[in-house]
């Protein structure tokens, strides 16, 4: 029973899918409940299969293997047997992000509750979403990947399009553009992956490519190969991270979705491009990765002071936290350009982080949005007074996002940059001006809508929030406090899938 | 006890959790669990103290984070300097908690004032037991934390909202000195631990360059949040917080921890000539450039906000001429006068209900207990003779002097004259003569109020015999116990005690004939030197040039970025979009199903393949 563990783990929301089907769609209240308890499950598997996970093992571990396809090519030297196996597992980095990934949709559920339409469909898209989300992080190879990864688009692509503001349609197509290049990139190096060395599996992967110059020359792949292929990757990352200035697309999806997506797809889905990076490139190509370092390191502050300077003047909230989250993913590349534990370290615990704090701040401006009707900056001013335990998280979401020592922020935030420090001091010390950049972007929004005096007389925002809304925003920040105050809770899960990245650099 | 004085900072916290989460319901009783949690950190720090005093040290460390094989901890550390530091700040927060109930009474956030100074409390008395630079820098985050959330505690007003953003951020460019230089010296050195560090310097493992560039970098740390030049504006406008929060964080405790902060690296900067030099030129610029903007202030809060950052500009003056025990000293006097002043301040504030010293004057006779403590607060910080302020003074000049900056002790000796005039020009215009405005009702303040002041009344006197020249010099003594030789003692020649003495009677004498006895005219100095007294009134323009220039620059960028994002970005996006649609238009075009034109390309194409054929020979190759 615990070997299927992950597969439950994975295909759980499809249960709650099918009860769905069954409840009719004006029951708003079964449907709430049903999402809800659907999202729970998952997360109890989650923390089954973390349980079950020996975090002082290094590799994969929870794994099973399925034949799935097998197909032989006859080719002019004999015949080649290809196989594709149903293959999965997760080692720490896995572990943490499934862990994130059923945290933060089971709190998306309960944002959820403000939709008033199709609450049935939405609920349905949510669960594949879910589905595939759980998958992409738990493959093992690179076809198994490659359909988790699409699943996560398909559903994606309707929940942005059906729910949300009023040019979400855009949104919407925006975001399959964009995207959809980024897979068929994403597809093509996979595919000649997949042809040059006869193997899909992770593991198999590495091991190929950790073979000697010589040995990889006689399979024909050469040096300009495995940098096409890896460059060709980080590009199909890029687009889901994203890299300035593959951005437009995901400013527009913040903008106008419905903020239990947003949470979502800023919380999870852009950890996607992060993990993918480290899976493949970092895991995979690690030589190759060495030499692109300097470019990453430059594009990664590039993204953190655009991100930065830019959010500085958006008039709309959900913008400012838009260009906030490009220029955190910046600090992403900043720790993977260094190479060192420290950087690495430092990337994962951005993922997360960000992942709860840009979770919590959308939320946030959800729940506001939901009284007000509104999500500019001018609309509001002096929520302290009326909405204070609103205006406070709001405040402590903003402090951690400028990375306050205490929460989790800080920490990804300082150990991607001591890591860089040791290999690019100069590149490192511009990039700390974002430090400061997010601070007085961060306080300029917060302090906006939070300070000062109500802008227009007579505005009443309504009443505080209510249970349902102080749950999820009150578990986001807790769990972004207990990361900040004890980082060793994640350090450990990490610890020996870090050592394996590093054998792949060579100490 | 030692081993418990972990204890000491997570009282306040306690507080803090409790208040927070029990705002509603606490009411009253927050200033009663503020005061229990505090007085409970003063007691524990005073048997700390006690047993430190002895000559016991203390260091206890836990595993935090671990990353690769290195392993970070944090914990706590006992040692003469910061047991010093956990008494001071012990104390003043209780005072200030104190006084606070008397202050904010009938306030209806009373719990989240409360709670605030307790997180305050809690962060500074963690950053004072730290024994590593991370946990500084932690703590030294958190402590900006508390002092941004007490001046933006009127959050509806539009100038604290202003004021707390822009310490927040002018703090935070210090900080990313900090951090930067924490960083390098970790790759240097390859710990956080203060010991490791001082280790590897004593053993010249780092290159003289990285010590003077990382002792450098942490005293930018240590600029913004001692509002030294040129970071030193948010502190004046800090004012805009609540009276009481003045006194414990922006006099008291938070402001020195830049001090503070270098005075525990104090090991790293006396590797470095360059970066002692540094210290001490910023700290003297910067003691008489606010002493100069103190002059001419009209706000009360404002000229003690001028006259902290020149004090502190002092105690940075002395650590940068290797006067290590001068610079704690003064630390310590300072703590307790200028708190003294900001309460007494508070108190005048609290009577009339004005902080513009324009429309007070004549209250000697109504604030009874309130004028006399003033007056020796102010006597105190002028340096006059037997009160503390006289012995740290002299112990800097003397420094100062032993170290042959010659140049600096002259500024040092003008800031002096120009402390004790404008503190009693402010006492002057506060107490004596008549009312310039109406004044109704105006009474001296509760037991809750003035017991503080008392308190802090006789401390300000009494504060200076811990290190003089004659009764012993215990303070440097019992510095000196500390595990790096830090402490020396500098006895300067007898003339320097009394040319101080000399300028700050001076000083007084001046603002006597000024603005007690009026045989001066008020406007005698700007009248003659016009445009001098424009720009000190004015504060230099430093606010105006950082508008002119970083703020405005940062916003160009800001909308340049905007216009880039939307039409270069966004632009290219769109280009790419319509391109491919153009192709599949003239692809369309190709198809439009007239077999004619099909015939004609089939034929062309064949032309062109013959045509190939026949030039390349036949083969494609």
């Amino acid at each position: 029973m615990s070997s299927m563990l992950l597969t439950l783990l994975i295909f759980s929301p499809l249960l709650s899918v099918l009860i769905l089907l069954f409840v009719p769609s004006d029951d708003e209240k079964t449907l709430k409940m049903t999402g809800v308890l659907g999202a729970l499950l998952p997360l109890i598997a989650a923390v089954t299969a973390f349980t079950a996970f020996d975090t002082a093992e290094s590799g994969v571990q929870l794994e099973e293997v399925y034949q799935w396809i097998t197909y032989e090519v006859f080719q002019a030297n004999g015949e080649l047997n290809y196989s594709i196996q149903y293959h999965i597992g997760a080692d720490g980095l896995s572990m943490i992000l499934i862990l994130l990934t059923a945290f933060i949709a089971f709190l998306a559920s309960i944002a959820s509750f403000s939709i008033k339409e199709k609450l049935k469909s939405f609920y349905i898209l949510f669960f594949i979403l879910e589905l595939g989300m759980l998958g992409v992080f738990s493959a093992q190879n690179l076809f198994l990947f490659f359909v988790f990864f699409e699943l996560t688009l398909v559903p994606m692509f309707f929940l942005i399009g059906r729910y949300g503001y009023l040019n979400r349609e855009k949104a919407a197509w925006s975001f399959l553009i964009y995207n959809g290049i980024g897979s068929a990139i994403l597809l093509i190096a996979f595919v000649a992956l997949f042809m040059k060395s006869g193997s899909m599996a992770f593991d198999q992967l590495k091991a190929v490519f950790a073979l000697p110059e010589a040995d990889l020359k006689e399979m024909y792949l050469t040096e300009n190969f495995r940098m096409g292929i890896l460059i060709a990757i980080l590009a199909a990352f890029a687009v889901k991270l994203p890299v300035v200035p593959l951005h437009t697309w995901m400013l527009r999806v913040h903008a106008e979705a419905h903020p239990a997506i947003v949470m979502i797809h800023s919380g999870i889905l852009l950890k996607i491009g992060a993990y993918g990076m480290i899976r493949f490139g970092l895991g995979i190509f690690p030589e190759e990765f060495k030499s692109l370092a300097g470019v990453i390191a430059v594009l990664g502050v590039v993204n953190l002071l655009y991100g930065a300077f830019l959010a500085l003047s958006q008039s709309d909230m959900k913008k400012v936290l838009a260009y906030s989250s490009v220029s955190h993913m910046g600090i992403v590349l900043i720790g993977l350009a260094a190479l060192n534990e420290y950087g690495i370290q430092g990337a994962v615990f951005q993922t997360v982080s960000h992942g709860l704090i840009s979770a919590l701040l959308f939320f946030l401006v959800g729940v506001l949005y939901n009284r007000r009707g509104s999500s500019q900056l001018h609309d509001f001013g002096g929520l302290a007074s009326q909405m204070p335990v609103a205006a406070g998280l709001l405040l402590a979401g903003g402090l951690a996002s400028l990375g306050l020592p205490g929460m989790s922020g800080f920490i990804s935030e300082f150990m991607a940059f001591l890591g860089l420090f040791e290999v690019m001091p100069v590149t490192a010390a511009v990039g700390t001006i974002g430090l400061i950049l997010t601070a007085v972007y961060v306080l300029r929004a917060v302090l906006g809508v939070t300070f000062g005096r109500v802008k227009r007389e007579g505005t009443v925002y309504g009443a505080d929030m209510t249970a349902a809304e102080r749950f999820p925003a009150f578990m986001l920040l807790a769990a972004i406090i207990i990361i900040g105050c004890y980082p060793a809770l994640l350090s450990g899960l990490l610890g020996a899938t870090l050592e394996s990245i590093k054998l792949g650099l060579g100490g | 006890m030692l081993q418990n004085a972990w204890l000491i900072p997570l009282f306040p916290l306690l507080s803090f959790i409790v208040l927070t989460a029990f705002r509603r319901h606490t009411g009253r009783l927050a200033a009663v669990i503020g005061l229990a949690a505090t007085g409970a950190s003063l007691l524990m720090a005073l048997m700390v103290f006690a047993e430190q005093w002895q000559g016991n040290s203390f260091k206890a460390e836990i595993t935090w984070l671990e990353i690769g094989d290195k392993i970070i901890t944090m914990g706590y550390e006992v040692n003469p300097l910061n047991a010093l530091m956990l008494v001071i700040v012990t104390l003043v927060s209780f005072l200030v908690h104190l006084y606070s109930k008397g202050y904010m009474e009938g306030d209806s956030r009373i719990s989240v004032f409360y709670a605030y100074l307790g997180l305050f409390t809690f962060a500074m008395l963690g950053l004072v037991l730290s024994p590593n630079l991370l946990q500084v820098y932690i703590f030294w985050e958190l402590v900006g934390l508390g002092s941004f959330l007490l001046i933006g505690y009127y959050y509806f007003k539009p100038e604290a909202k202003a004021a707390a953003k822009k310490a927040f951020i002018m703090t935070r460019i210090g900080d990313v000195g900090l951090f930067i230089g924490i960083i390098l010296l970790f790759w240097q050195t390859g710990s956080f631990e203060y010991d490791e560090i001082f280790k590897a310097v004593a053993n010249q493992e780092i290159s003289q360059t990285m010590i003077t560039l990382t002792a450098l970098l942490v005293f930018v740390g240590a600029i913004g949040k001692s509002g030294q030049l040129p970071l030193h504006t948010w502190l004046p406008d800090a004012m805009e917080g609540p009276t009481p929060v003045s006194a414990l964080i922006h006099a008291a405790t938070m402001v020195a921890a830049g001090v503070y902060l270098v005075a525990s690296a104090f090991p790293l900067f006396e590797a470095s000539q360059t970066a002692l030099t540094t210290v001490a030129a910023v700290g003297g610029a910067t003691a008489i450039f606010a002493a100069s903007i103190g002059l001419m202030q009209k706000d009360i809060k404002r000229v003690l906000a001028y006259s902290t950052v020149s004090q502190l500009g002092y105690m940075m003056l002395a650590l940068g001429s290797a006067g290590y025990t001068a610079g704690i000293f003064h630390l310590t006097t300072h703590a307790f006068f200028k708190a003294l002043l900001f309460l007494a301040a508070g108190s005048v504030i609290h009577a009339v209900h004005t902080q513009n010293i324009e429309e007070m004057g004549g209250l000697w006779k109504k604030l009874r207990l309130t004028g006399p403590l003033f007056l020796i607060g102010a006597l105190a910080i002028s340096g006059f003779p037997l009160l503390s302020g006289f012995f740290s003074k002299d112990e800097i000049l003397a420094a100062v002097y032993a170290d042959g900056r010659y140049g600096l002790f002259v500024l040092a000796l003008i800031a002096a004259f120009m402390t004790s005039f404008y503190m009693f020009r402010l006492f002057f215009m506060v107490f004596s003569g008549q009312p310039r405005s109406k004044q109704d009702g105006v009474h001296e303040s509760g037991w809750t109020m003035t017991l503080p002041m008392i308190v802090l009344g006789v401390l300000a006197v009494v504060a200076g015999y811990v290190n003089t020249p004659w009764f012993g010099t215990f303070l440097n003594d019992y510095l000196a116990q500390g595990p790096v030789e830090l402490a020396h003692e500098h006895h300067g020649p007898l003339w320097i005690p009394i040319a101080a003495t000399t300028v700050s009677l001076l000083g007084i004498l001046l603002a006597y004939l000024m603005y007690a006895k009026k045989s001066l005219s008020r406007d005698w100095l700007s009248r003659s030197f016009p445009s001098v007294s424009d720009i000190i009134y004015n504060k230099w323009f430093v606010d105006e040039a950082y508008e002119a220039t970083f703020i405005k620059g940062t916003k160009a960028a800001s909308c340049g970025g905007t216009l880039i994002d939307r039409y270069i970005v966004e632009g290219a996006a769109e280009g790419t979009v319509s391109a491919v649609q153009l192709l599949a238009k003239s692809g369309n075009k190709v198809q439009d199903g007239k077999v004619q034109t099909y015939g004609t390309v089939v034929i062309l194409g064949l032309a062109v393949i013959f045509a190939v054929v026949a030039l390349t020979g036949g083969y494609f190759s």
